[in-house]
Parts: structure tokens; sequence; C-alpha cells
């Protein structure tokens, strides 16, 4: 394979963004008009900062950007509608396939679970789910890898780095400690 | 006589050198992986070596420094997911050489240029720093905002899509860095009343997000599918390559030493400027931007390695941050019984001597580790998606979460993750909305500063602008580069043209 | 193996069936600074705790946690358990956080292990500034009303409580304020010419006053300062502010009120000693903070003292959000 599959339009780089020139993708115009009303409803809130105080007032930038992004949201918009819809694409297949909708559904039970269960115990659970669903192997490889990776990626940011995870169920500070004990002789 | 003494000093002892060598190579990792941050590996040092004397601390964080500026790109080559903000450039043409299997031949020119470009850092540095120090300080809040406007313009160069989308993008980005409490009058600023919101939004956590979570999101697309093979037999560049690079790496490495040396501003915004002015030099790149032209590796990576050596120069010399980093050695400095400020080089001049010494023993290990543990790192792109995609979102989520030990960021970057993904769907560039969010409150607070210090009064602003020398050259690129972006610009270019050939 | 398992696993009994305070600290402890790396706050409590560590015989692992003036970090340590586990490495600000509409917690919320050390205020200017003391500055005001430009660092900070003692003392200062991040930020710009004036902490502009790229203009202390013997006190220039003086930014250490006080006692004993660590006192000595070392009854008295005199002078300065009144803070002498 010489040449990156720029043809289609997934915008796996972000040089080459997704999209067409002449066409609209399923859901395009609604993710427009979204963004439309997102801009809208922020020039609103930047209004309410400080409204037309002063030039140096906290809200004039804001003002201005939101402003500006209102107004790229619209010429957006109207292009976007003016196009056809690219046909051989639904939002099902190309936009939001199945497995995506399954990894937003990790990512958010993640993001739930990550306080009252702590980092260990959330990650291992994602990270087998995850590597089960997309390798589809045995149980063996997929509690292997995920299991001796999220062990290295919690030595390196929890021991090195000392970056305190949610601790949860798990006694993490009593087990370092533990250790601390064992190879230093004293706590 | 005693200078040269104090600069050989790290090379003629083992101890100093191992250390150097050994931050450098963590820094590589430490760079690499996105969430692990220099910034954040250097103030856990200053515990670590708390009871150490000063100059084995200081080699080591030299170290780190220097190899986790050039760990950023590693990732961003390999994975379109760049390891710090100063590899968001090298992305955009890293990425598309990796998927055409040039992975190893990427790295190796980003290595070298790095080199280059971190050398010329530390020779402003040995040579220049107090002159670049006295320029530097003569930035005043209007000259800041100008800067901040003219990195604004970058949109256009940063969004290959569509322009209305880029512009979307980067205003929306300058929105993001608003949000929050602000810093000068803790005003709420689109916070909704959300005590979540008063903090605001971590810029690493929307960095993560949109490169890494949605890179992950996008790739699940693709689990299937083979991974592109790595040719890495021809890492190292030819002579011939190098040289017909050196005039524009001369002139990236410049902008780096400058916006390095700018208190406020660093390797991040110098990498993007540095981009910016690759394409508009570069009249014929080895392949159009975008789509792994080796100028826009080049423009990048050597300017924020020079402005490693950039940040340094108001820290030597007058005790003034360049950056993040500098300003926790700063304090380790002080830690170590020393007295940061202009007085330092006159006080201890062994210490300046030093340091130089142990960024010039840096550079040469980032080239050697550089050169060297390639093909470990592009096994990571040849690892099987199903195992690389779950981790790659794992490691978004701790690096997220590390920033600010705060899990608010996790949510943000998560969501920005998701919103990064749709984004990239629907044809709306990143690169702008972290440019916004860089370059948002180097905007607000400058021009706030600016207009309060002129009484609110727009005139004397304007008269301040046209009576310094310096404003109005920054306001006259300003308005160069805008007009060149505008449709007017190509319209009279296309009719001189037309006018030539008649 | 099973050596590594039944450790683990009478670690994990221990740690259920007898965490008293006893044996305190039985796993690491979670230093939570305020302010971000390199600061000032930073690097005080990253040179002190290792000092106490070694009294306390356990690891105190230094966290930064921006954001929201501090209140992150104060509300992360006000939501934790009353354990000694988690400690709150911060500064001053929190006292003002009420009547600022910042947050509804203080540190009366908290026990002070340590009240380490407080700074003392400086006024300096630009080498090119056409005044060179606290007196010919007032002068050179008076007669270029609304000119002079001013450094600030935001509502509460220690530039606006300067601000606001010489407009008490004075009776009016008509200058422009130009607001920074911090007095980092901020001393960079009065070198580059952008502001004129700056109020800061002594300790930050030491370096730049003995290079001669700042010209200090009064002290505001009541004594002269043993760092700079030959800048004048401002309290000789106008004796009205003795009211106020001597008064500065401190640091602390802190945990949540409930804590038991055997941990509050040990935790308190090891940063009392750490403190007195030779390299330490230097340290603060070079940075010109004047060591404290406050805690218990002291402590609180020291905090509720600073607090009233504080945010009576910025209410009264109309710099406030709220009275101190409505939180029962009275107004001093009363």
């Amino acid at each position: 394979m010489t040449t990156p599959q720029t043809e289609h339009h997934d915008g796996t780089s972000d040089a080459t963004p997704g999209g067409y020139d002449t066409e609209r993708r399923p859901g395009e115009l609604g993710f427009a008009l979204l963004m439309l009303v997102g801009s809208a409803v922020l020039l609103w809130s930047a209004y309410g900062i400080s409204g037309f105080q002063a030039l140096s007032a906290p809200g004039s930038v804001p003002m201005a950007t939101t402003a500006v992004m209102v107004i790229a949201a619209l010429i957006v918009t109207l292009k976007t509608a003016r196009l056809t819809l690219v046909s051989g694409e639904t939002l099902a297949r190309d936009i939001l396939p199945g497995v995506v909708l399954i990894f937003l559904a990790l990512l958010v039970g993640y993001a739930l679970l990550l306080k009252p269960l702590g980092f260990l115990p959330t990650s291992a659970l994602f990270l087998t789910g995850a590597i089960k669903i997309l390798g589809r192997r045995g149980w063996g490889f997929t509690l292997g890898v995920a299991l001796g990776s999220l062990v290295l990626i919690w030595l390196v940011f929890r021991i090195v780095f000392s970056v305190l995870m949610p601790a949860g169920i798990v006694p993490e500070a009593e087990f370092i400690q533990f250790f601390r004990t064992l190879i230093g002789g004293q706590g | 006589m005693d200078a040269l003494l104090a600069f050989l000093t790290v090379f003629t002892q083992p101890e100093l050198l191992l250390l150097v060598g050994l931050g450098t190579f963590a820094g590589v990792y430490v760079g690499a992986i996105p969430g692990l941050s220099v910034t954040m590996a250097v103030s856990i040092l200053i515990s670590f070596t708390f009871s150490w004397d000063v100059y084995p601390a200081i080699s080591l964080m030299i170290g780190i420094y220097m190899g986790g500026v050039y760990g950023g790109s590693r990732t961003a080559i390999l994975l379109n997911i760049p390891g710090a903000p100063s590899a968001i450039a090298t992305a955009m043409d890293g990425y598309p050489m990796a998927l055409r299997g040039e992975a190893g031949q990427a790295i190796g020119v980003t290595t070298v240029m790095s080199f280059i470009g971190g050398f010329v850092g530390i020779a402003a540095l040995a040579l220049a720093a107090p002159l670049v120090s006295d320029f530097a300080l003569k930035f005043q809040p209007r000259d800041y905002m100008l800067l901040a406007v003219l990195g604004i313009l970058l949109v256009g160069s940063l969004s290959t899509g569509s322009l209305v989308k880029g512009i979307f993008a980067g205003a929306l980005g300058i929105a993001i860095g608003a949000v929050g409490r602000d810093p000068l009058t803790f005003a709420e600023r689109f916070t909704f009343d959300l005590k979540l919101m008063e903090s605001g939004i971590s810029f690493i956590a929307v960095m993560i997000g949109m490169f890494g979570v949605s890179e992950a999101l996008l790739q699940l697309h693709h689990v299937d599918k083979k991974s592109v093979r790595q040719t890495i037999d021809r890492i190292v560049p030819s002579l011939a390559t190098v040289r017909k690079h050196l005039p524009l790496s001369m002139q990236t490495s410049t902008i780096g030493v400058i916006i390095g040396a700018l208190p406020g501003t660093g390797g991040d915004i110098a990498a993007l400027m540095a981009y910016d002015h690759a394409k508009r030099v570069t009249k014929k790149p080895s392949r159009p931007f975008g789509q792994g032209a080796m100028e826009g590796l080049v423009a990048p990576e050597t300017a924020n390695n020079a402005a490693v050596g950039g940040a340094f120069i108001p820290m030597m010399t007058l005790g003034i941050p360049g950056d993040a980093v500098t300003a926790i050695m700063i304090g380790a400095l002080f830690i170590h019984g020393l007295n940061p400020g202009p007085m330092l080089m006159i006080d201890k001049p062994d210490m300046f001597w030093f340091i130089v010494g142990a960024l010039v023993m840096a550079n040469f290990f980032m080239l050697l580790f550089g050169l060297t543990g390639i093909k470990l790192f592009t096994k990571i792109v040849e690892m099987p998606r199903a195992v690389l995609i779950p981790l790659i979102m794992l490691l978004s989520i701790v690096g997220a979460y590390a920033v600010n030990n705060s899990i608010t960021d996790v949510y943000w970057m998560l969501g920005f993750g998701v919103f990064g993904y749709f984004m990239r769907h629907y044809g709306y560039p990143l690169g702008p909305v972290i440019l916004g969010v860089i370059l948002s409150r180097l905007l607000d607070d400058n021009w706030r500063r600016a207009i309060i210090s002129e009484r609110e009064d727009l005139g004397r602003f304007f008269h301040g602008v046209f009576t310094s020398p310096l404003s109005t050259v920054l306001l006259v690129a300003v308005v160069l580069i805008f007009v060149s972006q505008t449709p007017l610009w190509a319209h009279a270019k296309a009719r001189l043209a037309r006018k030539d050939k008649a | 193996m099973k050596h590594f398992l039944l450790g683990a696993a009478s670690a994990l009994v221990v740690t259920v069936s007898a965490a008293s305070a006893q044996d305190y600290p039985t796993k690491e402890i979670q230093g939570i600074i305020q302010w971000g790396a390199g600061g000032s706050t930073d690097t005080v409590m990253r040179s002190v705790t290792p000092h106490a560590e070694a009294i306390l015989g356990g690891t105190v692992v230094m966290q930064n946690m921006t954001g929201g003036v501090g209140a992150i970090a104060l509300n992360y340590v006000a939501d934790a358990e009353a354990d000694g586990y988690t400690v709150l490495m911060g500064a001053e600000n929190p006292l003002l956080y009420k009547v600022m509409g910042l947050g509804d917690k203080d540190y009366s919320d908290f026990t002070a292990i340590n009240l380490l050390a407080r700074g003392t205020p400086i006024l300096v200017a630009g080498p090119d500034a056409p005044f060179d003391d606290y007196a010919g500055m007032m002068d050179y005001i008076k007669a270029h009303p609304g000119e002079v430009r001013f450094g600030a660092t935001g509502p509460g900070g220690l530039p606006s409580v300067i601000t606001a003692m010489i407009t008490t003392v004075e009776g009016g200062l008509d200058v422009i304020s130009v607001p920074y991040d911090g007095d980092g930020p901020a001393l960079t710009a009065l070198q580059g010419g952008a502001i004129d004036v700056m109020p800061a902490v002594l300790g930050a502009a030491i370096e730049g006053i003995r290079a001669g790229s700042m010209k200090p203009l009064a002290i505001f202390d009541t004594e002269k300062n043993a760092k700079l013997p030959d800048a004048p006190i401002v309290t000789d220039f106008n004796a009205g502010y003795n009211t106020f003086l001597p008064w500065g930014p401190f640091f602390g250490v802190f945990v949540k009120k409930g804590t038991p006080d055997d941990v509050v006692a040990k935790l308190t004993a090891a940063y009392a000693e750490g403190a007195k660590n030779a390299d330490f006192v230097e340290l603060m000595d070079n940075r010109g903070f004047t060591m404290m070392g406050l805690s218990g009854a002291d402590a609180e008295a020291f905090l509720a003292k600073w607090q009233q005199g504080t945010t009576w002078l910025l209410q009264d300065a109309g710099l406030t959000k709220a009275s101190p009144e409505e939180f029962g803070i009275a107004r001093p002498g009363k």
C-alpha cells in the first residue's frame, strides 16, 4: 500500500478532514444546526458576562468570538443545506456504526464508575471488555493483555509519577505502604 | 577560561553525563505519551532530587526537558496523536507519511531537525542571551495581543478543508479558553452557574480528547484492516536532504528562539507559527502540505526544540521563566539555595555555562536515542488495533486526569473526544480549535491590559501602536497576512499574472 | 508468590482492623498544593515537606491542584475524610473567599498544622520611573492624576489589599490598575515599562532590586528589613499605616476540622520540627519571608485577626462582593 486512503473521507488525518465539497454526509446538516444553536446560546451567555460595559470588560473578547462563531455557523448551515445528500452512506453505517456506539457506551460507563469503583477495577473491566469485543480472541489472551498493560500503566502513573487516580474500593495506599515497609525496613 | 571549564563540567563528570542521558531517554517516552508532560515530570523531580546537589538535579531536568519536547513528535507521526501540544503541527504531515509506510523516514528527519533546532536555540542562549532578553522585555501588552492575532490568522493555513469551518473552529477554541472564572476580574464566563465549570476547561484535556479519543473512535471503523507495514531501513536522512532544508530550518529555528524567549509563549505556539511560515515560503514542497510534506515536519520540529534554548534566555538573564518548565526550574534553583534573577549571571556565571553544557549534551543524547529506538516505536503502530484502541483510550483518560488531578477534566476530555469525532466526520478541522484555546488568554488578557493602560481610549491605543516600531511591524505583518488570505488578494494576483503574460 | 499474597492480605487486615491514629501514618499522605508548579506556595511546600516527612516517618505525595483562585483545592480537601491523609497546603487567599464571593468555605473549616511564614509587601517602581520613593510617587500621582499605571493581580490579591490600604490612609489614589496573572508576570511587565508601580511581595522583587532593574519605593512594614536595609519603610512617610501593619501574605499547612487530635499533634510536631531545618530557614530568609511557625490557638488567633483586618479594609475600599458582617466577621477593634 503506497497511498493513504484519502479518497474515503472519514477524516483519518486532521490535515485531510472528512466531508465532501459538493455533497453532504448523513447528519451533517443536523450537526451544523446544532453548532448554530450552540453558538447562539454562547453568544447570549457572553452578552450576560458584562454586556457592552467597556472595551476592557471581561465579556468583550467572548462576545466578539461567539459572534464570529454564530456568523460562521450560519454560513456553514446555509451552504450545507444547499448540498445534496451523498448517496450510499447512512448514519448508522458510516457515521455511528454499532461498534462506535458500543465504545461510546463503554466510555460513559467508565466515567460513571471511575469514582465509586476506583481506577483499577474500572480500567480492568474497560480494557477486558473492549479488547474482547474488538479482538474476538480467547479469554486468556484478552485477560493477559488487558491486565498486563493495566499494571504497566498503573506502575508508571501511580508509582513513578504519583498520579493518585481515585482509589475507590481498592486500598491502594495501604498496599503501597506495605511494600515500602517491606523494602525500606521501616515506614 | 572559567566559563569554558564550567561549560565542560557535564562532559568530564561521568555521573552528570549519565544523568543527562537518563533524563533525555526518559524524556523521549514522557513526551511521547499524551498526558505525561514534561512539566509534570520536572515538578516531580523537584521532590525526588531534593537532597541532591544542584548540578545532578539540573542535569536530570534538562535531559527530560530536551527529550520530552522532542518525544511529542513520535506519537504524532505514528498515531496522529500529538504526545505534547508542541507536536500538533507535526501530526499534520507526519501522520500522512506514516500512512504511506514512511514512518521511519519521518522520524529520522524529525530527529535530525530537532537536533539542528536545539542547537540554534542553545547557540542563541550562549551567545546572545542578554540581547534577546532585552528584546523580549520590550514586548508590551499590545504587542502580545498583536502576536496573538498573528497566531489566530494561522487558522487559514491549519484548515485545509473549508475555511469557514476553520474560522468556526478557531473561534470555538477561543471561547473554550475563556470558560471559567476570568483570572483578571474573577467574573464567571460561560459557567452557566455550575460549580464544575468555574475552574475552566484544561487545554490539555481538550487536546487529548480531540486528538486521542476521537482518533481512537475513528480507528474503530478499520479494526480489521491490516496495519501499514513500516519500512525502517532509511532512517538517517541523507546529507543532501538535510542541506536542502537547512535554509528553512534556520528561519523556523529563529522563530522558535524568539517565541520561546517571550515570557508567556512557548514551543506550542512556536511550532504552529513555524508550520505556517513554512507553508508560506516553500514554493515547491516535496509533497503538498497536509499529505506528507517533509517541510511540514522540518518547520515545527526545529522551532519547538529551538524554543527550549529560547526559554532559558529570560530565565538565566532575568530570572523570568520563558515557559512552564523553566518556571519550575526556577523554583528548583531556589530550593537548591540559588537566587535566580538578573544577578545570577553575575554572581554565579558557572551555573549559566553549566546549563549551556548540559543542554548541548542533552541535544546529542536526543539525536542518539531518537535515531536508535525507532524499531520499537514503529512496532506500536503495527500492534493489532483491537489492543491499541482501548489502550489509547485508557491512556487518554489517565493523562487527562493527571494534568490537574481532577475527574472533571476526564469528563471534559471524553466530551471533546466525541465532539471531535463528529467534527472530523463533517470536515471541521481540529487544529484551529487547539490553536484558539492556546491563544485565548494571550489575546484576551493582553487586549484588556493594553486598553486599560490607555484608559479605554482607542485613539491613544493606536497612537501607542504607531509610535512603537515593534508594534508597527507586528501590525503590518498582521495586515499583510490577513490580506494575503482574502479572495481579493488572489484576484489581484491573478490579474497581475495575466498582465505579465500579455 | 505465597508470601506476596499473604503479606498483601495481612496488610489489608492490619489497615482495616487497626487504622487507629496511633500508627499514623499507615499509608501515604496526599498533600494538595493550592497553586501551580513553580509558584511560591509550591516552592515553599516542596522544600519543607521532605524535612517533615523524615520526622513523621511517612510519605507525603504532593500534587498541584489549581483553579478558582485556590478554591478547587480547598474544596477537595474539605470533601475528603477528616483522617489526616489529605492535607491542604495553601496561602492566605481562602480567608477572603466569602467576602469575594468565591466560595462558602475558608480556614474556619480547617485546623492549622503550621502557619509557616509571612511575606512582606513592598512597593517597587521601574528603573525609569520619575520618582524614587513613596513620597515622590504620591506627589507625582497628585500632579498627574490617572496617569500612573499600577500592576494588580485581581480582586483580593496582595496588590489590591495594598492599594486599598493606600487609598484608605491617603484618602484617595487616582491611578490606572492593570491586571496580571500574578506578581511574576507583573514584575516582568514592570521591567519592560508596561506598568510603572507594582505592590509585590519582597521575595519576588528582591533580586530585581539588587540588580537595579527595579526601584524600592517603600517597604510595607513597621520595621526595616534586614534583607534591604536601605529601603525606606512606609510608616516613616505616613504614620497612618501603623493601623494596618504588619500585614502580609502567608503560607500554611492545614487539615480538615474533625481530624483526630493525636493525628493533628503528630503532623504539627513533624512540620514544626521540619520548618526548623537550616536549609529551609535559609531558603525562606533568602526570599525575604518572616518565619512564623504558628499552630493551635496561636494560629487561630492569627487567622482571625488577619481575616478581620483584611476583609474590612477591602470592604471599606468597596472591593468586596458581600460585607464581612454577613459572615460574622467583626470589624477590627470592636
